[in-house]
């Protein structure tokens, strides 16, 4: 592989800076419509178990609650310190738990759950072990070795003994929010956490046999400065997590209220953004890393980057992960399933979720079926986003088209990218090259059927930098 | 040649010809029998009065069900057609999966009704022929006669199919094989195809549990027989494939 540091392209970034899906799913949520609702999810449900051999499952758990707002975030979250808010909404996450699992044969197993949020922790390691407890009673759990049961973390809010109890619960693997040491870049998001606290976290992720420990770094943060995150970076990666994930900061107050407490005065430049970016792909590199894509970096030993090699990659609303196909469960207030071809996700506010499920109704608010045009772009645009490389025969054979024929205008909107030296294209395939890859959004756009093509075709936009 | 259509994506071929007042549409059932008999145009005229195009159909919408008062029989045009019966527990008993080409119907001729159900597990588009009058037809048309009896005695062989004691390895391999040569025989992939029918229906029809249909496809995957992604089947060893399901389909 190719080394880190020729990922980095000043120009080409500053380019190709257009805002665009991140690809967690195609087509992305803001196609997804309110016709499809709960008939809707019975029915493909009832269709994935009718797989000669039914997909696997995994499970993810919303836990919507943070007990203070960071300042950055554009998650769906509630702020509350009143932790009793936590067991009402567990009682209702487990008659969805319980509604949901009836649609789904039991020698369906599940090989992968995850808790995501809000702030997972918010709960305490008790209330989470009994979530999984629940789980375990109304679905099939794979056998441990083959369980990758994962949590996101705020280590401000859980001790080393506490990591011990999840652990002893069955999570195998931990992602921690870190986003930036530096205290006054801290301060001015409202996120004010000590390098001792996180380290005491990930020492004792390990000491509690987890497999692997994921940390979030942002970079473009308010008074970031090249110094402070330089030291951030060799902190986190003296600790040496198996995964690193290194996000840009996007400020877009006008759609994510807590963003608008955030002074835009003390946002750094484009040049300094630029600059934090490399430095964190120079760290990483010399640090021994491997990019898997789309912001993520890993261990080359680490099950990410060997699926990667062994071209097993894939992507779901989790991320990255081995689990190849499986069918994905969403639980919990604006949780996406994906359920064979289908998409479907719950209300996004708290009051609507509980309404349906008070009711005894699954909580569908909208999602989409999806159509054979829809499947054979999902598969492109994940081969994309999970290995950089497009094969047309090997994606002609297994879709059954002319590759070249079926996406002559989206090969034709490439030239430009080619010109610019993002992508490699002959007959056979279409590969990012190192200064692509870290622009696979641009060049997966091209394949988006709901993009105007205006914003397909990336024109390079001069006026707007990082 | 183009490449063969993998089943149940419609034959455009197939489909867009409806055939006319002097020719049969390509997938009936019976224009081989009535061409090769050179049938004069007044029978073929006969003939395309009874015959009338139905569909299409959605998924679970019954064509006939048990107990309906027989009136005709129907040719599958697209889809599949699953034909079950409900026994005196009220379980289902799959009977058959009829794929386009293939005439359903045919087992109410000896009553005056439907000793079965029939479904859509797909989009299924039917050619339907009112029994009594093509029953005429075929008592002035040797060929005709002798290709319905010929329908009628398949259909038979289909059923007892699985009623021998065969392994679960041979009876699915069976299963693949006989709808690989019958989708070959109307011009779709005999490699590729989907299988349009839920692994409960396969289990049913194959007197098997489920997990079983599962566990031996499962193992036919490792085995390097065949590739399974969802419901769309590649067979990649044919002729190991068809060896397996020799003694189930011995003839």
């Amino acid at each position: 592989m190719a080394s880190l540091t020729s990922l980095f392209d000043p120009d080409l970034l500053r380019r190709y800076d257009t805002p665009g899906p991140r690809y967690t799913s195609y087509p992305t949520a803001p196609q997804f419509t309110s016709d499809f609702g709960e008939d809707g999810l019975r029915e493909m449900a009832a269709i994935s178990n009718g797989d000669p051999i039914p997909r696997p499952l995994s499970l993810y758990v919303h836990i919507p609650f943070c007990t203070s707002p960071c300042f950055y975030c554009g998650c769906n979250r509630i702020i509350t310190r009143d932790t009793a808010r936590g067991a009402a909404y567990l009682t209702r996450l487990y008659r969805e738990a319980a509604m949901v699992s009836t649609l789904f044969d039991r020698d369906r197993d599940v090989e992968q759950v995850h808790f995501g949020g809000g702030t997972p922790n918010f709960l305490s390691p008790a209330q989470i072990a009994e979530v999984l407890d629940v789980l375990r009673r109304h679905f099939s759990f794979s056998r441990s070795d083959r369980l990758d049961c994962s949590i996101e973390l705020d280590p401000r809010f859980i001790t080393p003994d506490e990591v011990g109890e999840l652990a002893a619960a069955g999570f195998n693997r931990a992602s921690l929010g870190v986003q930036d040491f530096d205290p006054e870049v801290q301060r001015s998001v409202n996120r004010v956490q000590s390098v001792e606290q996180t380290l005491a976290v990930i020492d004792a992720c390990r000491r509690h046999g987890m497999k692997s420990v994921n940390v979030d770094l942002i970079y473009g943060l308010p008074r970031q400065s090249l110094a402070g995150f330089s030291r951030t970076l060799d902190i986190t990666l003296e600790a040496r997590p198996d995964r690193l994930a290194v996000y840009s900061y996007a400020h877009l107050p006008a759609m994510f209220r807590p963003q608008q407490r955030i002074n835009a005065d003390e946002l750094p430049t484009p040049e300094t953004k630029l600059g934090l970016l490399q430095c964190a792909i120079e760290k990483l590199g010399q640090a021994g890393y491997v990019y898997i894509g789309m912001d993520h970096f890993a261990l080359p030993g680490d099950e990410l980057a060997r699926a990667q090699q062994r071209g097993d990659l894939h992507r779901n609303f989790m991320g990255y992960t081995t689990h190849a196909e499986s069918d994905l469960i969403g639980l919990g207030v604006s949780a996406i399933s994906h359920i064979g071809p289908s998409f479907s996700q719950n209300p996004r506010d708290l009051g609507s979720w509980e309404q349906a499920i008070d009711q005894g109704r699954l909580p569908v608010w909208r999602g989409m079926r999806l159509a054979e045009d829809d499947m054979i772009r999902a598969d492109v645009i994940q081969s994309l986003m999970c290995h950089g490389e497009l094969d047309f025969e090997t994606l002609g054979r297994r879709h059954v088209i002319d590759f070249t024929n079926y996406f002559r205008d989206a090969l034709a909107r490439m030239a430009p990218l080619q010109a610019d030296g993002l992508v490699k294209l002959d007959g056979r395939g279409l590969r990012a090259t190192s200064q692509g890859r870290l622009l696979l959004r641009i060049i997966a756009m091209c394949f988006d059927r709901y993009l105007p093509t205006t914003a397909a075709s990336a024109t390079p936009r001069f006026s707007r930098t990082v | 040649m183009t490449t063969p259509v993998v089943f149940p994506r419609p034959n455009p071929s197939v489909l867009a010809d409806d055939g006319d007042a002097l020719t049969f549409c390509s997938t009936c059932a019976f224009s081989q029998a009535c061409l090769s008999e050179g049938m004069d145009k007044r029978a073929l005229m006969d003939l395309h009065v009874l015959v009338e195009h139905v569909g299409p159909l959605r998924v679970g919408e019954h064509v006939f069900r048990e107990g309906d008062p027989f009136s005709a029989i129907a040719a599958v045009r697209a889809g599949t057609v699953k034909t079950y019966q409900i026994d005196r527990n009220g379980h289902e008993q799959v009977l058959g999966f009829h794929l386009p080409g293939e005439v359903i119907g045919l087992n109410g001729i000896h009553g005056d009704r439907y000793p079965c159900n029939a479904v859509a597990l797909d989009t299924v588009m039917l050619c339907r022929f009112s029994f009594p009058k093509i029953a005429m037809l075929a008592a002035r048309l040797p060929n005709l006669q002798q290709h319905l009896f010929r329908l009628m005695s398949r259909d038979i062989g289909v059923a007892s199919l699985f009623a021998r004691d065969n392994t679960a390895d041979e009876r699915m391999a069976a299963f693949l094989v006989g709808l690989s040569r019958r989708l070959a025989a109307r011009g779709f992939s005999p490699r590729r195809f989907q299988l349009t029918m839920s692994r409960t229906d396969i289990a049913n029809y194959l007197r098997q549990a489920p997990e079983t249909v599962s566990r031996v496809l499962r193992r036919f995957e490792q085995e390097g027989l065949l590739h399974i992604k969802q419901r769309d089947v590649e067979i990649l060893d044919p002729s190991r494939l068809e060896a397996l399901a020799l003694t189930v389909l011995r003839d």
